[in-house]
C-alpha cells in the first residue's frame, strides 16, 4: 500500500470499503451474463478487484445491469435495486440498456435504463470482454473516490419523476412508493 | 400442512439465466410447478421480419448466448435451402468442426453451472478455465468471443488461418489430457451420484410425449440425434458413435454430456484428418438486393441442447415474412419441467432444472 | 415411404392435398375440421413428436395459416430409416377476422405451450385450452405483436420514446 492511499484510508474510511468491496447482485438480467461466470472464475478472477457475487440484494452494493431489459424483467430490475442498501451503485452493461443497442425497435425492450433508475456508469459493446469489466470497476472506483457515484442520491432526489417514468411504461405499479411522493422532493 | 406458493427466481441463487417458477408447496414437497417465463422476450421473430436477410445473422445468433453457433447454422442451412445454394466440401467440414468445438464449450459451460450448484467448485473453476480456452480458438478464427457469426449462406466467412489445426488439436488435447481429473473429481465422485441419482426422472415414454429431445431423450435410452437421423454439414463423412444411458435422471443426462463432449473432441480429429482442400463460400448474389424466391421450409440441427428447427417462409422480397425458430429449451424448461417438478423436494428444483439444460433466452426468443 | 404415406392419406382423407417438395418433406394442406383427425392419423403412422405449432399471417387473404411440424422417433430396434429424416408440414388456414380454432392438446400434449403463445401473439382462441393465459408478455398491446399489421417501429415511437429522461424534466421545474 503506498502514502497516498493510507491517507485515503484515513480520511474516508467508509469509502475506501465500499470501493474495494463491491458485492454484484446475482441477477442475471439479459445475455451479458455469459461474461460475468469467466470474469468470477480462475482465468480472469474478478476477485482481484474485490467484486464477488452476492447472494441477496440486501448484501450486495453493485448492480450490473447485464444486457438489455424487457419490460417484465425492468419490473425486477426496479424491485430488486429498491432493496439495495444505499450506497449502491449500478453499471449498465452492453450496448442494449444504454439506447436500445440492436433491438432499438423491439416492442417489449426499454430503450434507456437510466430513464427508470439511475446508472453511474456504462460498458458499450457487444459483448464487452472480461477486460473491459475490470476497466468499468476501476473507473467506478475514480468515480466513488470523488463522490461522483452518485446515482443512489439522485434516485432519492428525483425519484417522483423516475416514479413517474416507471408508471408510465408499467402501467399502475403494485407496490408503494419507495419514498413520499411530494412537492418538496427536489 | 399449509400450502404455500414460493417464488424461485428471476433473481434467485438457484437460478441460472432469467427466467422464474412458482411452485406451490406443502412443507418441502412441491405440488405443482409453474414455469414463468417472458423475462427475456424480445420478439426476435418478429424483428427478422423487418430486416434483410443478410442483417438477419447478427440477430439469430443472439437467441441462445451459450452456442449461438448452431443458431447461424440452423439459419444458414434454411436460407440455402430456399435460395437453392450449394456449400462446399471444405466449407461442410469447417463448419462440423466449427459446430463441434462450439457444442463442448457449451458443455463445458453446463457443466460449470451444474458443478457450481452442486457445489463442486473445483471442477466448475476448471471447466470455465476449459470454455476460455476454446473461445481463444474462436476469437481467433472469427474475431469475437461469445458472438462469431461465422456461417454464411454458401459457406463460411473465411478460411482457417495458418497453424489453427495444430491450435485446435493442441487445445483439445489440453482439455482432454484433464478428463481422467474430472473424473475423479466429480464423475467417479460417490457425492455427485448421491445427490444427481433418482432426481428429476422421466421414462423414456413421457420424454416423447413430451417433446423431448437432445440429452433429455438420449438419457433414458433413446440415441435419437438429428447428427444421426437427417445428417447436415459432414457429420455422415466420418464414423462416430451417439451416447446414451438409460435411467433418464439428472446423474444419466450429465454422464451423456460428458460422453457427448469426448466423442465431439474425437470427432474434430476425424474431420480435421479427412478435411478436403479447396473453396471455403460459394458467392451470393449483392446481399443488398437479395430477393429469395417465395416458399417455405423447415430445417432442423442438433444444438447442444437438443431438437433446433426452423421454419422460414419467404414471399419473395428481400425480408423473411415468417421466421418461427423451434428451440430445444422450449419443450425442456416449459413442459418437462413443470412435469419433473411435480413431487420433487425444493432443493432439488436447481438441480432438475440446470440437468435439464434449460437455457432462458432460447424459450422467450 | 413417402409414397405409401401419401397413397394411405389420400385414401382415408379424400380432400387434401400434399406435396412433397424435398424427399424428407411432405406438405400436408387440410381443411380446417380435419386436422384433428389427421394429426391423430400421423401420430398412429408413427410421427409422434410434435416438433413446432407455428402461425403465417396472409394479411392479403385476410387469412391466418396454422402450420403443424411433425417428425418421428427412432423405434424401438433404434433403425434408421426414411421416416425419421421426415418432416410432415400440417397447414390450414383460418378466419383473421375471427381467429378460433380447436386446441390439439387431446392428440399431442405438448401442444400446451406452443397455442399459449399463439394466443398471445397472434390473438387465436384455442377452444377448451385449459390454460389459455399469457406466456411471455406484460403488457397489453392493442393489435397481437406478431400480427402483419403491428408496426413494432412506431409503437417503439409511440411509447418508449415519449419517455422523458429524469434530468431534462427536473430542470424543466
Amino acid at each position: 500500500m503506498d502514502r497516498n492511499q493510507l491517507i485515503k484510508w484515513l480520511k474516508a474510511p467508509a469509502k475506501m470499503s465500499h470501493k474495494y468491496s463491491l458485492h454484484a447482485v446475482y441477477f442475471c438480467t439479459g445475455c451479458g451474463i455469459i461474461e460475468v461466470p469467466p470474469s468470477i472464475t480462475a482465468r480472469w478472477d474478478a476477485e482481484r478487484f474485490g467484486v464477488l457475487p452476492a447472494a441477496s440484494p440486501r448484501q450486495s452494493n453493485l448492480f450490473l445491469i447485464t444486457g438489455y431489459v424487457s419490460v417484465k424483467t425492468l419490473k425486477a430490475i426496479i424491485r430488486t435495486y429498491e432493496q439495495m442498501p444505499d450506497p449502491k451503485f449500478t453499471v449498465g452493461f452492453g450496448s442494449c440498456p444504454i439506447n436500445g443497442g440492436m433491438y432499438w425497435d423491439s416492442y417489449n425492450t426499454i430503450k434507456h435504463l437510466d430513464k427508470y433508475i439511475p446508472v453511474d456508469g456504462w460498458i458499450a459493446g457487444c459483448m464487452p470482454r472480461p477486460e473491459a469489466i475490470f476497466i468499468g470497476v476501476t473507473h467506478l472506483w475514480t468515480l466513488i473516490d470523488k463522490g461522483m457515484a452518485n446515482g443512489y442520491q439522485k434516485y432519492r432526489d428525483r425519484y417522483k419523476y423516475y416514479r413517474a417514468n416507471q408508471e408510465q411504461v408499467l402501467g399502475t405499479l403494485d407496490w408503494p412508493p419507495l419514498l413520499p411522493i411530494g412537492d418538496g422532493n427536489e | 400442512m399449509r400450502e404455500l406458493d414460493l417464488y424461485f427466481g428471476p433473481q434467485h441463487l438457484g437460478m441460472v439465466g432469467n427466467f422464474s417458477i412458482t411452485l406451490r408447496a406443502e412443507g418441502d414437497r412441491i405440488l405443482k410447478a409453474t414455469a414463468n417465463p417472458g423475462y427475456l422476450h424480445r420478439g426476435f421473430e418478429k424483428l427478422m421480419e423487418y430486416r434483410k436477410w443478410i442483417q438477419n445473422f447478427p440477430m439469430v445468433c443472439r437467441i441462445n448466448v451459450v452456442e449461438p453457433d448452431s443458431m447461424e447454422m440452423v439459419y444458414a442451412m434454411a436460407v440455402e435451402s430456399l435460395a437453392g445454394i450449394e456449400v462446399p466440401e471444405r466449407a461442410q467440414y469447417i463448419r462440423s468442426i466449427y459446430l463441434e468445438l462450439a457444442r463442448v464449450g457449451s458443455h463445458l459451460f453446463g457443466l460449470w453451472a451444474y458443478a457450481n450448484m452442486l457445489g463442486f467448485d473445483t471442477v466448475a473453476q476448471w471447466a470455465m478455465y476449459h470454455r476460455d480456452l476454446i473461445l481463444d480458438l474462436f476469437e481467433e478464427l472469427t474475431g469475437g468471443r461469445v458472438y462469431h457469426i461465422y456461417i454464411w449462406p454458401g459457406g463460411v466467412r473465411r478460411d482457417f488461418p495458418n497453424g489453427f489445426k495444430d491450435k485446435i488439436v493442441e487445445t483439445l488435447h489440453t482439455i482432454g489430457g484433464c478428463v481422467p481429473e474430472y473424473d475423479s473429481a466429480f464423475f467417479h465422485n460417490r457425492l455427485f451420484a448421491d445427490r444427481a441419482k433418482d432426481v428429476g426422472k422421466i421414462t423414456q415414454d413421457r420424454a416423447k410425449e413430451m417433446g423431448a429431445t437432445g440429452q433429455v431423450l438420449r438419457a433414458t435410452g433413446m440415441p435419437y440425434d438429428i447428427r444421426k437421423v437427417a445428417p447436415y454439414a459432414a457429420y455422415d463423412r466420418v464414423p462416430w458413435e451417439v451416447p446414451i444411458r438409460e435411467k433418464g435422471d439428472a446423474y444419466s443426462r450429465i454422464w451423456v454430456v460428458r460422453d457427448e463432449m469426448i466423442e465431439s473432441v474425437h470427432m474434430i480429429f476425424k474431420l480435421l484428418d479427412n478435411m478436403p482442400e479447396g473453396e471455403v463460400y460459394n458467392r451470393i448474389p449483392n446481399p443488398f438486393k437479395w430477393k429469395i424466391p417465395a416458399g417455405e421450409t423447415y430445417v432442423r440441427c442438433e444444438s447442444s441442447r437438443g431438437e433446433l428447427g426452423l421454419y422460414l417462409v419467404s414471399n419473395g422480397e428481400d425480408k423473411p415474412y415468417r421466421v418461427h425458430f423451434r428451440t430445444p429449451s422450449y419443450p425442456h424448461g416449459l413442459i418437462v419441467l413443470e412435469d419433473v417438478l411435480k413431487n420433487a423436494s425444493i432443493a432439488d428444483v436447481g438441480n432438475t432444472m440446470i440437468s435439464l439444460y434449460v437455457v432462458a433466452p432460447e424459450i422467450d426468443r | 415411404m413417402n409414397k405409401i404415406l401419401r397413397d394411405e392419406l389420400q385414401s382415408v382423407f379424400g380432400a387434401v392435398r400434399i406435396t412433397t417438395p424435398e424427399n424428407t418433406r411432405v406438405i400436408i394442406n387440410a381443411k380446417k375440421d380435419t386436422v384433428l383427425p389427421l394429426l391423430r392419423f400421423l401420430k398412429e403412422k408413427g410421427y409422434q413428436h410434435l416438433a413446432l405449432i407455428s402461425c403465417v399471417d396472409w394479411i392479403e387473404a385476410q387469412e391466418l395459416e396454422m402450420v403443424y411440424i411433425l417428425s418421428a422417433y427412432l423405434g424401438s430396434d433404434h433403425a434408421f430409416s426414411d421416416k425419421e429424416q421426415t418432416n410432415v408440414i400440417l397447414k390450414t388456414r383460418i378466419s383473421r377476422e375471427n381467429p378460433e380454432f380447436q386446441t390439439v392438446i387431446p392428440v399431442f400434449q405438448n401442444a400446451e405451450p406452443y397455442e399459449r403463445e399463439l394466443h398471445e401473439l397472434y390473438g387465436i382462441r384455442f377452444k377448451n385450452h385449459p390454460r389459455l393465459v399469457p406466456l411471455f408478455l406484460d403488457r397489453e398491446y392493442s393489435i397481437p405483436p406478431f400480427r402483419k399489421d403491428f408496426d413494432t417501429r412506431r409503437y417503439v415511437k409511440e411509447v418508449f420514446d415519449q419517455v422523458p429522461f429524469v434530468e431534462k424534466e427536473a430542470e424543466k421545474v
